[in-house]
């Protein structure tokens, strides 16, 4: 077999030596000549109408200007499912931290001196900060004229009701996974200049080409016009999937004719972008005395706050993922994604499938004692392997190795203590004791080849 | 504004400065120095860590102020005419780095510490960069990467 030049081998990132060396420049790195500088007027409360008084703020020191609902060009909406985010806010603020002004001045310190000048008056209305309650009848309406619930995966296989009746044992129980932010290491941070009739956008972005559609709607120009240059990104994990300052820029660069530039410190950071769904679930699974699972049903409602951002495929990914790996004849899943006047949710690592495992795991665990159990054995008589149908019913023709990985675990665990398995879990085959584990893994490797 | 001398990289520098600075915005600003980065802005995350007097310190928790007549190494100061510092080198090898923004601070708290301490054990490792974060939870890499530095710089140490 000839050698690959990259598959196998071991090759150096390509900016790393940039980045060690201090050269690779982020946003906030880069300075232009006659750059001014902007900053974000966000909502202080959760849901309700406001009216802006700019007289003070328009006076402070070093204030160009200062950017409004009324000065979006284009289409003042933006999102990558839905187009439920405005640009800056027109009269109602759906969360905290929603925008609704973009102060531009000579520097970013008089740009946030500013902001603290500009005067909001607000008229609260109610709010609604639990999916479930949302989707009450008479619940606070986040959207005018639009439902709480944007989205219901329903996933209906066999006959739930005959699985239980047939169970030796069912268990109920309820789980919520929290709100989480992904932190990345570089606080949002971009700037935007003109270069003959086409603006430029700098921003570390996860995908610059849905912001190039994104800027030209909210602005009003062809796509061809507007250019994202996505230079080193810090970090992302899905939280730099929406649009955060790029349209602001645009707009502000466009106006005045200079080049425009905003660094968000890292309190606004968390208030700017996307989190990870919370999800209440509501799990019932029945199973036999031999510990055989013969029916699921699931009940998961997901938090996506104000804006939809990706809700639909997290929470369709939750309701798929909601199963776990194993084998179930009967299942009945309902998965909902519901706004609420909460910061809002979207893309992060794992995208929906990571928040389940909290609800089917722990599930497994407490079913296996019930049953006089254990944990290994009650998941080796349900795991999915080759052949496998999933609930959703994906036929598994291919890499199924979860049977040979719990095998893996279950050795170094049996021949020692919990911490020989957690390191198995970390290090793989080289941690098992004594090993066997060649065999193992070639018979891995025959067995998916 | 105050007058502040300091010395960075090696180089002498008499900088006109205002008086709320701190060390890192003295660093970025003036000086330019943009591999330096900002990540919390107190003292969380080591980022904008630096070489101050042999010590990594967090500069955003510094005041510039505090600083006349002192010595700082950025990572801007680390690579020579030989080429990439050890620990830069390490890094590299070992594919420790991923977005990066932690890179510049985690490599000089290495640094500071190999340079007191030429083959500390792995808690020793693991102490000297407790105080910066890597998001993209590279520290395994990392970890080896010192101690690929410590034993190049060993091995330096006794061909001399």
């Amino acid at each position: 077999m000839s050698t690959l030049k990259s598959v196998g081998q071991r090759i150096q990132r390509k900016d790393a030596r940039a980045k060690l060396t201090g050269t690779a420049l982020y946003p906030q790195d880069i300075e232009m000549e006659n750059c001014v500088y902007g900053a974000t007027v966000r909502s202080e409360i959760p849901h309700g109408y406001f009216t802006l008084d700019l007289t003070e703020a328009e006076k402070a020191p070093g204030v160009i200007r200062i950017f409004t609902a009324a000065d979006v060009t284009g289409h003042n909406v933006h999102g990558v499912l839905f187009k439920d985010h405005e640009v800056l806010c027109a009269r109602k603020v759906r969360r905290v931290g929603d925008p609704i002004a973009f102060v531009v001045a000579e520097t970013q310190a008089q740009a946030d001196d500013a902001c603290a000048l500009v005067k909001v008056s607000y008229e609260a209305l109610p709010a609604v900060f639990d999916p479930k309650e949302a989707m009450k009848e008479g619940a606070p309406q986040v959207h005018d004229g639009k439902d709480n619930l944007i989205y219901h995966y329903k996933c209906r296989r066999g006959d739930v009701t005959k699985g239980f009746a047939d169970s030796a044992v069912v268990i109920e129980r309820e789980y919520v996974s929290p709100f989480v932010d992904h932190v990345f290491l570089q606080p949002e941070s971009g700037l935007a200049y003109m270069e003959e009739d086409k603006v430029i956008v700098v921003a570390s972005t996860q995908y610059p080409h849905f912001d190039q559609i994104e800027v030209a709607e909210a602005i009003g120009w062809e796509l061809e016009q507007v250019v994202i240059l996505n230079p080193v990104v810090g970090g992302a994990f899905g939280g730099r999937e929406d649009i955060s300052m790029q349209i602001h820029l645009a707009l502000a660069t466009i106006a005045l004719g200079r080049p425009v530039k905003t660094t968000m410190a890292r309190e606004e950071s968390f208030y700017a972008h996307s989190k990870r769904h919370p999800v209440f679930m509501r799990l019932k699974v029945g199973a036999a005395e031999d510990g055989k699972l013969l029916a699921l049903e699931a009940e998961l409602h997901g938090d996506t706050g104000a804006y939809a951002s990706w809700a639909i495929n997290v929470m369709r990914k939750a309701g798929v993922h909601i199963t776990g790996p194993y084998e179930i004849e009967n299942v009945f899943v309902d998965s909902y994604s519901v706004y609420t006047n909460n910061p809002y949710a979207g893309a992060m690592r794992g995208f929906g499938a990571t928040q389940v495992p909290v609800a089917y795991e722990q599930h497994m665990d407490i079913l296996a004692e019930a049953l006089g159990m254990t944990p290994y054995e009650i998941r080796m008589k349900n795991l999915f392997r080759k052949g496998s149908v999933t609930a959703n019913g994906q036929v598994l023709t291919e890499s199924v190795p979860l049977e040979t990985c719990l095998e893996i675990l279950n050795q170094a665990m049996n021949g020692g203590s919990e911490a020989a398995g957690l390191d198995a879990a970390s290090s793989g085959t080289k941690a098992v004791p004594g090993s066997d584990s060649a065999a193992v893994q070639e018979r891995s490797v025959t067995e998916h080849a | 504004m105050i007058t502040l001398n300091l010395n960075v990289n090696g180089k002498d520098h008499r900088l006109e400065i205002e008086d709320h600075m701190r060390l890192l915005d003295v660093i970025r600003g003036p000086l330019g120095l943009t591999g330096t980065k900002e990540g919390c802005g107190e003292g969380e995350c080591g980022a904008c860590t630096v070489i101050l007097d042999g010590n990594a310190v967090d500069s955003c928790l510094v005041l510039a102020a505090q600083c006349e007549g002192k010595k700082i190494v950025t990572i801007e100061g680390l690579e020579t005419a030989d080429g990439l510092d050890p620990v830069q080198q390490a890094f590299l090898d070992n594919g420790a780095v991923q977005c990066g923004y932690c890179i510049p601070g985690m490599v000089l708290s290495a640094k500071a510490l190999l340079d007191k301490n030429v083959a500390p054990d792995d808690n020793e490792i693991k102490e000297a960069i407790s105080g910066n974060l890597c998001r993209c939870t590279g520290y395994d890499k990392m970890v080896k990467a010192i101690k690929t530095a410590s034993e190049v710089m060993q091995e330096r140490g006794e061909q001399k």
